[in-house]
Parts: structure tokens; C-alpha cells; sequence
């Protein structure tokens, strides 16, 4: 009888008329994490390596097994074959695998996803991850295009359609905006004329979350950070500077969800997967590409709508979130997404943070209490999950007094655009 | 390869030496070659939209036609790039990438550069005229500078 009740622990019959969510239904138990390397250094491990010893260790910190996990819940493509890593693991059954699309900006919705697949009854414990080998023939987030290299490389041409080079991207590609970086510099410069945004509010993001990461001792980056060094940088695409940008790193993280029932037979508190949002508007889809974006959300985070569904599933507003984990591949997006995410108003962020509000201790809402990727640890995202676990489990270093809910996002960029609601079980 | 002529001041590392064009996009390079900016319309409901996408995300209507433009506009927003993200760019930074309003295209933008300018001029809002890069015999690209 245990084994029955096991597995159909989070799945319910939807009741005819009754409103079906998935809130608190499903749990993060497990979280795993190689070791940190700077980039490349991670050779000559595989990115295979990497993601099964991280999966490895997240079961062994939710006291589960390789026979337990049966979901595969990933975004970005992880970049890990699931069908791989169950060959390799020895997997017995696999009943769900898929990645959210787009990049970095599945990572809270990751969760979100599994969440649903759990309280569907696909899966009963599903892995969600991500790998990072930061070779020059595969940068995750690398530029696109090298200059001169496109015709040469390519062929086509001459009115027939060419090589791999599309004819809608013949306008929008000869400009030169072939990096991340460049894309939301764009959308930071108007930001900074709408709204009055300065540099320095840029830099107060940098500068609190550099003084997080120095209280960490597996952070990245361990040296202060002062406001006449980050402007002493150099410019990278302006007006962004070098430490407005993530860095760089390899290695790879997993957490494990299962049902909240299960997870309340396992060792750690379980972190509730509250509320979920994955998507975007389609006016807003192209926030890495054309710049074609209403007036009213070109300098945003394209995660309005995101923020609304998620908010309205785990049924809390800004207000009760103790902690935000927000993705920070650029410092600028920090801002925008404290507004999209409802903690100040629209185009009010700059002073919102130069006010204190996002530092750790003393700020109305702690931002990125580990550092994010700009000074803890880059591998897209998953840093946040694990943080909002920590902060949740009560074990995080830079620990939010009795912290219950954390905000986890994902890089604003394609859609989906996601964010997850986490909360501490009862 | 032949390297091409710097022929702007700031204009950006030469990427492409042909639009690579279909029959879609085909009107658009050749009104450039006489210096004409243009610019697709849903046929259908009169919608701008850049670059000329398959479909009208207005109306669900695929027909586009090509309208002429003025060849003016306003800077929307812009970046410079300082940093040459590989040896070959490193002749070109700093260059200056630009959404433009376009005059005449109201809903659309074009994501070109700012030339024969300084970056510390460079300022949104300000108005914009259109200048040719002739790269090669079948693509000239637009740029923009100061009106």
C-alpha cells in the first residue's frame, strides 16, 4: 500500500467546475552542484560529466535515487541530452522529458514546469539543470557573428536566398548588434532616457551584490567593489561597462522537485513551488532581436504578464517576498525587472535601489543575496534556485531573517520569460 | 576577401556583402540601390512592419507592399560599442548601432548605425537623415546620421 500511495502522491482528479492549480503541489528536495571553475578550466571533463555528477549529487541531498527519477524538466536545452543522461545513468524509466524554449529565461520556469508534470501524474521526480563548458567553439551567450566571416563561411547570395543567413535577418544583422550584451544595452540606453536612469544606479546593483558574494567563500568574486571602480572600467557596449556584464564560468547545478507529500517524507524542509509563470506577450517576443517593442515595454523585462500569472497562482503579491533571486546576465535588467516584478513602479527602479533597497540587511527587498551571476557564480540561472532554496531551508549564508517566500526569475530574453514563486513548507 | 573601405566615420565591421534577399524581401535592396528607403505595409490593413515578416501580426494577411520613405527619422535609442568582440572588428570600435523611427513608418523600426558622428553627440530623440553605404553590387545598406 505504501508503494501505491507513493505513486500517486501529488496527483489529483480535477474536480468538474473547481479551479485546478498547482500550487504547493510539488517541491523542491535536492539541489547538486560541481565544483566551480573559471571558464574553460572545467577541461577535460565532459559537459555529460558535469551534469550527471551534478544530478548525482542533488539526489543524494534529496535522499533519493537514480531508480526515483523518472523527469526530465529543462530549459534552454540544459545543454544536456535527457535521453543521454538516462542511458548513461541507468535511468529504468523515464516518463517525462522536454526543455522550456529560448535560453537563460527558463530557469525559474524550469521548476515551474516540473511542477506541473508532477501534479499532471507524468513524472513523480524530475531533475531540472544546467551545464556550462565556456569553450571558444560553444560560449553560451557568445556574440553570433564574427565580423567578415558570414559571406565567406556561408555562400548564397545574390537574390537567392542565402546560405544560412535569412532575409529578414539581412536587416537587422549588418549593425553589428551580435552579443547579448549589445541587445540590452539598447534597451538599457532608453531606459536611462525615459525614465532618468543613470550609471550609477547600474553600479549600486554591482556593488550590493558584490558585497554579498565577498561574505561567500565559494563566490567567484571575492574583491570589493567600489563606485570609482566601476567607473574606472572600460566600456564595453555603452553604457554598459565590464562589470555591468556577468562573468563567465563552467560547471553545472541540478535541483530535484517531487510531490510535496513525498518531499515531506524527505530529509530537508521542502521548498514549495508556490506559483509559476512561463511566457510573455508576443508584442514583447522579440526582446533579443529587432527591437520592435511598444513604447511602453522596449525598457522592460518583458515579464509583466509573467509576474501577474505567476503572483496570482501562489495567490501573494511583492509585498510578502522576503527574497529576490533576479536573473542578472546585466546589471540594467536587475532594474527592469524590479519594476515588471511590481516591487517599485514602472520606470522608478534607479532610485528605488539608490535608495538601499535592494541590499542585504537593510533593504526592503534583498536582491540576489549570493551574488548572481554578476559576482557569485554564472550558470544561467540555476544559482537563483539554489539560493531561494537555501534561503528557505534557513541555511543560506546571507540568510533573510525568517525568510517564507523567494522570487526566482530567468534571464529576460526570448520567450518564455519565467518566473516561480518558492515558499517554506508549513 | 577584399577588406572594404571605411567609408563612413564610426560605421560598423562589414558583416555582409549581399542582402541575401528573396522575393519577399527583394523591393526593399533594390530602392536602396537607387537611394530610397522604403519600407513593407500590410496590404491588408495598412500596418508597417520591419524586417518584412511573413505574416501581419495585425490582420493574420500575408501581402505586403513597399512604400517610399523620406529617408528621415528619430533616434529611438542607441549603444556604442567599445569593445571589438574579435580581432577583425577591432578597426571599427567604436561604432554606434541605432533603432530608428523612420519618418513615414509609424509602428516599425530599423535597427541600422549612426555614422559621421561622435558617440558623446549621439543623442536620442534627435532627428535623423538617411546616408548609402554602397557595400558591393548587390547590397547598400542604410546608415543614419545628424539631419
Amino acid at each position: 500500500m505504501a508503494l501505491r500511495w507513493q505513486a500517486l502522491a501529488g496527483y489529483r482528479l480535477p474536480k468538474r467546475g473547481m479551479h485546478v492549480t498547482m500550487k504547493d503541489k510539488a517541491a523542491i528536495v535536492g539541489i547538486g552542484q560541481t565544483e566551480r571553475y573559471r571558464r574553460g578550466a572545467s577541461l577535460p571533463k565532459s559537459m555529460m560529466d558535469m551534469a550527471i555528477e551534478a544530478t548525482l549529487l542533488a539526489l543524494k541531498d534529496a535522499a533519493l535515487t537514480v531508480e526515483d527519477l523518472d523527469g526530465f524538466a529543462f530549459y534552454g536545452g540544459a545543454p544536456a541530452d535527457p535521453g543521454a543522461m538516462a542511458y548513461l545513468m541507468g535511468v529504468p524509466h523515464v516518463k517525462f522529458a522536454a526543455t522550456l524554449t529560448a535560453g537563460g529565461s527558463g530557469a525559474a520556469g524550469s521548476v515551474g514546469m516540473a511542477a506541473a508534470v508532477i501534479n499532471a501524474g507524468l513524472a513523480n521526480v524530475c531533475v531540472s539543470l544546467f551545464v556550462l563548458q565556456q569553450v571558444p567553439t560553444g560560449r553560451f551567450g557568445g556574440s553570433s557573428e564574427g565580423p567578415r566571416q558570414i559571406p565567406a563561411a556561408r555562400g548564397g547570395g545574390a537574390y537567392g536566398g542565402g546560405g544560412n543567413v535569412s532575409p529578414e535577418a539581412a536587416f537587422t544583422a549588418p549593425a553589428g548588434v551580435i552579443s547579448p550584451g549589445h541587445n540590452f544595452s539598447m534597451l538599457a540606453q532608453r531606459h536611462m532616457y525615459q525614465y532618468g536612469t543613470k550609471r550609477e544606479h547600474f553600479a549600486e546593483v554591482c556593488i550590493s551584490q558584490r558585497n554579498n558574494a565577498m561574505k561567500r567563500p565559494q563566490s567567484m568574486r571575492q574583491t570589493p567593489l567600489t563606485l570609482e571602480d566601476y567607473f574606472a572600467a572600460r566600456m564595453i557596449s555603452d553604457p554598459l561597462c565590464l562589470f555591468d556584464y556577468t562573468m563567465e564560468c563552467d560547471g553545472a547545478i541540478a535541483v530535484i522537485t517531487t510531490s510535496t507529500e513525498r518531499a515531506r517524507d524527505l530529509p530537508h524542509t521542502p521548498v514549495l513551488i508556490s506559483g509559476s509563470g512561463i511566457g510573455g506577450t508576443g508584442d514583447n517576443a522579440h526582446l533579443l532581436g529587432n527591437f520592435q517593442m511598444p513604447d511602453i515595454s522596449f525598457a522592460s523585462a518583458g515579464a509583466r504578464d509573467v509576474a501577474k500569472q505567476m503572483y496570482a497562482m501562489a495567490e501573494v503579491g511583492p509585498q510578502d517576498v522576503d527574497v529576490a533571486l533576479l536573473y542578472d546576465h546585466f546589471s540594467p535588467m536587475v532594474l527592469m525587472q524590479l519594476e515588471d516584478f511590481q516591487f517599485c513602479p514602472i520606470g522608478e527602479s534607479g532610485p528605488f535601489v539608490a535608495e538601499g533597497n535592494i541590499r542585504f540587511g537593510t533593504g526592503s527587498i534583498p536582491v540576489n543575496t549570493h551574488g548572481g551571476n554578476l559576482s557569485d557564480f554564472y550558470c544561467p540561472g540555476m544559482t537563483h534556485l539554489v539560493e531561494g532554496v537555501e534561503q528557505l531551508r534557513g541555511t543560506a549564508i546571507n540568510q533573510v531573517e525568517g525568510a517564507e517566500i523567494a522570487l526566482c526569475t530567468g534571464g529576460p530574453s526570448s520567450i518564455p520569460m519565467t518566473g516561480t514563486i518558492l515558499k517554506k513548507d508549513r | 576577401m577584399t577588406t572594404p573601405a571605411i567609408a563612413f566615420k564610426h560605421m560598423p565591421p562589414p558583416l555582409f556583402t549581399d542582402p541575401y534577399a528573396d522575393a519577399w524581401t527583394a523591393p526593399f535592396w533594390e530602392a536602396t540601390k537607387r537611394e530610397q528607403l522604403t519600407a513593407p505595409r500590410c496590404k491588408n490593413c495598412g500596418a508597417f512592419r520591419l524586417p518584412p515578416s511573413r505574416w501581419c501580426a495585425h490582420c493574420r494577411t500575408q501581402e505586403i507592399e513597399y512604400v517610399d520613405l523620406p529617408g528621415t527619422g528619430t533616434l529611438y535609442s542607441f549603444i556604442v560599442v567599445r569593445h571589438p568582440l574579435s580581432p577583425d572588428a577591432a578597426d571599427y570600435v567604436p561604432y554606434i548601432p541605432a533603432v530608428v523611427d523612420a519618418d513615414g513608418a509609424p509602428g516599425a523600426r530599423f535597427l541600422s548605425n549612426m555614422v559621421d558622428i561622435e558617440p558623446e553627440d549621439v543623442q536620442i530623440g534627435m532627428p535623423l537623415r538617411v546616408v548609402w553605404n554602397h557595400v558591393s553590387a548587390t547590397l547598400t545598406l542604410p546608415f543614419w546620421t545628424r539631419a
